[in-house]
């Protein structure tokens, strides 16, 4: 007689991420597990070899020895991929984030591939004699309300298999994100509207990431129903389209102590129609703001450049 | 609607457990006498007792283990004036007194009480001559393990050569036989038994033991009667190289030399720590229709599932991490898979999630 497989309960031991330490010192109530989640940052899917001589059981042979690394305890570093649930099973595709970086949108400021943020007057002046006249890319974060540059991303489906024609709506409306978090160092700057409404975060965790969350019912106008027939950087059926400006922190436009002890000196000249600032005159700090859909789970990175005119 | 999160029933999906951590702690006698040429002692320049290292102390590597001290009641004939040459006198009763006021208490009247042989505070034999071993924390955790200590002495007579007769000191009938009535938690009696006992003073009892302190396992503190190396021996243990006994020692000795006594005599302690762990396990069930997909870049490719060749297939994804959030979405712990686990809609499981405090 054979043993019973025993197997289908398994006991992992977990460590309290950093955040988690600090909110249990606080002792005051706010640290309270309530809902889990589950992540596979290490599965790289492109070894899932669906055309495997040997048939089914050896598709994912190569997945199941990946190795797994032990616990970050950096809040910021853990579950950053989630496995999502959806009522169906039958679904081919799944909608993705992009940052809409078409020429006709939002691009890039054109050689570095991140948005600048200009983050005081004299860095602003630098660039342009106009505060509304920054070259696509450059962001004015000093007076946010000036300028009409700012971060939009779309949700959809980016296949070209599919008509962007048809609504992602109205094809499957459970894949249409309609909530998002948005995460930015709070030390370097904060999100505005479009029309420079300044939002409070709804958390700031001990790295001093700022998470915001937008939702398409919330009067903000950050998330809209992206159109069928806008422009956009989703090939295929489009869900919903996230859109903010940056607005440099306090700390960053009055004080240059962050641009010395995390930037870096300019490495190229920053050109903005006939303005120039030379690398010599200005420091900078890298950074990311990150957008995840609520529902749907996807991570997008978007870079952005603090910049500083320091002589 | 897609999720990626999934709520935990509150009382359903989590329990609350308590597990004790054990650890066997052996100290060898080398450590406390000879192998650094005491380097590992530390000495304050207040002589009320003396720190022992488990490595010269000046050493970043080196862990404090335990400290030695001695004292005697004000009542006790070693504070009298048959002691005129009493070295260090305020000092050691100072210390019986701290000693016994944290770990014994105070009468109905207010007044310290003294050490009780037998743990009846009523009446009895009183240890009014002791030394004390203060294990540290970092060896005695949360409490020492009833019935797991014994300390190895060596109770030849000779100085030069302690160990030609060894005396085990337990607490054997810790584990069924404590004591409860102290303000610093539980103790048990500890017993003496060896050859060198015979002759002594008290007759051992059927199982060849003699009554020799108390060890009090929460506070991670031996109290040894001073009597054991003087009176409860056959023949009375030479405590330094002049020849003298305890009470001689005890009284015309500081603390400093005391503990440099009751070191040499130290072959062997033992014991066993414990630590109290309190564990919420929570109950992570993933049904069969739960996080079939990912939020994975690699996951699609175009947007089309990399796992699927057409809709028909079923979804597949694999789960190396599990992590705990907070109402506001937080992640607030975190618990990792030895090997990705495969998830599809033919298998459900319960992953259980402990977390530790």
């Amino acid at each position: 007689m054979g043993f019973l497989d025993n197997s289908g309960d398994i006991i992992l031991d977990a460590v309290l991420t950093d955040l988690g330490r600090k909110r249990l010192s606080e002792g005051n109530g706010r640290f309270r597990i309530t809902k889990f989640a589950l992540s596979d940052d290490e599965i790289d899917y492109g070894l899932y070899d669906k055309n495997h001589p040997s048939g089914s059981a050896y598709y994912d042979l190569n997945i199941l020895q990946t190795p797994v690394l032990e616990s970050f305890t950096n809040n910021m570093s853990s579950m950053k991929s989630r496995l999502l649930s959806y009522s169906r099973d039958d679904l081919l595709y799944l909608p993705v984030i992009l940052a809409n970086t078409n020429s006709d949108a939002q691009p890039f400021y054109s050689s570095l591939n991140t948005y600048l943020v200009l983050v005081d007057q004299t860095t602003v002046d630098a660039l342009t004699t106009d505060n509304n006249s920054l070259v696509a890319g450059i962001f004015n974060g000093f007076e946010p309300q000036k300028g009409l540059n700012h971060i939009q991303a779309d949700q959809g489906l980016d296949t070209t298999e599919l008509s962007n024609e048809i609504s992602l709506a109205d094809e499957d409306d459970t894949l249409v994100e309609t909530q998002y978090f948005v995460q930015i160092d709070n030390r370097l700057g904060n999100l505005r509207s479009l029309t420079s409404t300044q939002f409070s975060p709804s958390s700031i965790d001990d790295d001093n990431i700022a998470t915001y969350i937008f939702a398409e019912a919330d009067d903000t106008g950050v998330v809209s129903s992206a159109a069928t027939g806008a422009s956009s950087i989703i090939s295929g059926p489009r869900g919903s389209r996230i859109q903010f400006k940056i607005a440099a922190s306090l700390d960053t436009k009055t004080s240059t102590f962050l641009f010395d002890q995390i930037g870096t000196p300019g490495t190229s000249a920053i050109t903005s129609g006939t303005k120039t600032l030379n690398a010599a005159n200005y420091r900078f700090i890298d950074s990311t703001v990150r957008i995840s859909g609520v529902s749907t789970g996807y991570t997008l990175d978007i870079p952005i450049r603090f910049v500083k005119k320091t002589s | 609607m897609a999720t990626s999160f999934k709520s935990l029933e509150s009382g359903r999906d989590s329990v609350v457990t308590r597990n004790l951590l054990h650890e066997a702690i052996p100290i060898t006698g080398t450590i406390v006498s000879g192998t650094y040429a005491d380097e590992n002692i530390k000495e304050f320049s207040h002589g009320m007792f003396q720190s022992v290292y488990d490595y010269p102390y000046l050493s970043s590597s080196a862990n404090h283990i335990f400290d030695l001290t001695c004292g005697y009641s004000a009542d006790s004939v070693l504070s009298g004036t048959g002691y005129p040459a009493a070295a260090q006198q305020d000092k050691k009763i100072n210390i019986y007194n701290q000693m016994a006021q944290v770990l014994v208490g105070f009468d109905e009247n207010g007044a310290v009480r003294r050490f009780d042989e037998d743990g009846d505070l009523t009446d009895g034999t009183k240890i009014k001559d002791a030394y004390f071993f203060n294990f540290t924390r970092l060896l005695s955790k949360d409490e020492i393990k009833k019935g797991s200590f014994t300390l190895s002495l060596g109770m030849n007579n000779t100085y030069a050569t302690p160990f030609s007769s060894l005396v085990s000191v337990t607490d054997y009938s810790g584990s069924n036989g404590y004591k409860v009535n102290s303000p610093a938690g539980e103790y048990g009696i500890l017993y003496a038994t060896g050859s060198a006992l015979v002759g002594g003073d008290v007759t051992p009892d059927g199982n060849g033991n003699v009554k020799a302190g108390l060890l009090y396992y929460q506070a991670g503190i031996a109290v040894i009667t001073s009597s054991l190396f003087q009176g409860l021996l056959g023949t009375d243990a030479q405590m330094n190289s002049a020849g003298e006994d305890s009470e001689a020692v005890l009284t015309g000795s500081s603390i400093n030399l005391n503990a440099d006594s009751i070191r040499h005599r130290i072959n062997n302690i033992s014991f066993n720590n414990t630590t109290e762990l309190n564990s919420t396990v929570y109950f992570c069930r993933v049904n069969n229709t739960d996080f079939n997909y990912s939020a994975n870049p690699t996951y699609v490719s175009s947007s089309k599932m990399v796992v699927k060749t057409n809709s028909q297939d079923l979804p597949v994804s694999y789960v190396t991490a599990v992590g705990l959030y907070s109402p506001d979405n937080e992640l607030l712990a975190v618990a990792k898979l030895s090997e990705p686990l495969k998830k599809d809609p033919s298998t459900e499981f319960t992953l259980r999630v402990r977390l530790d405090y």
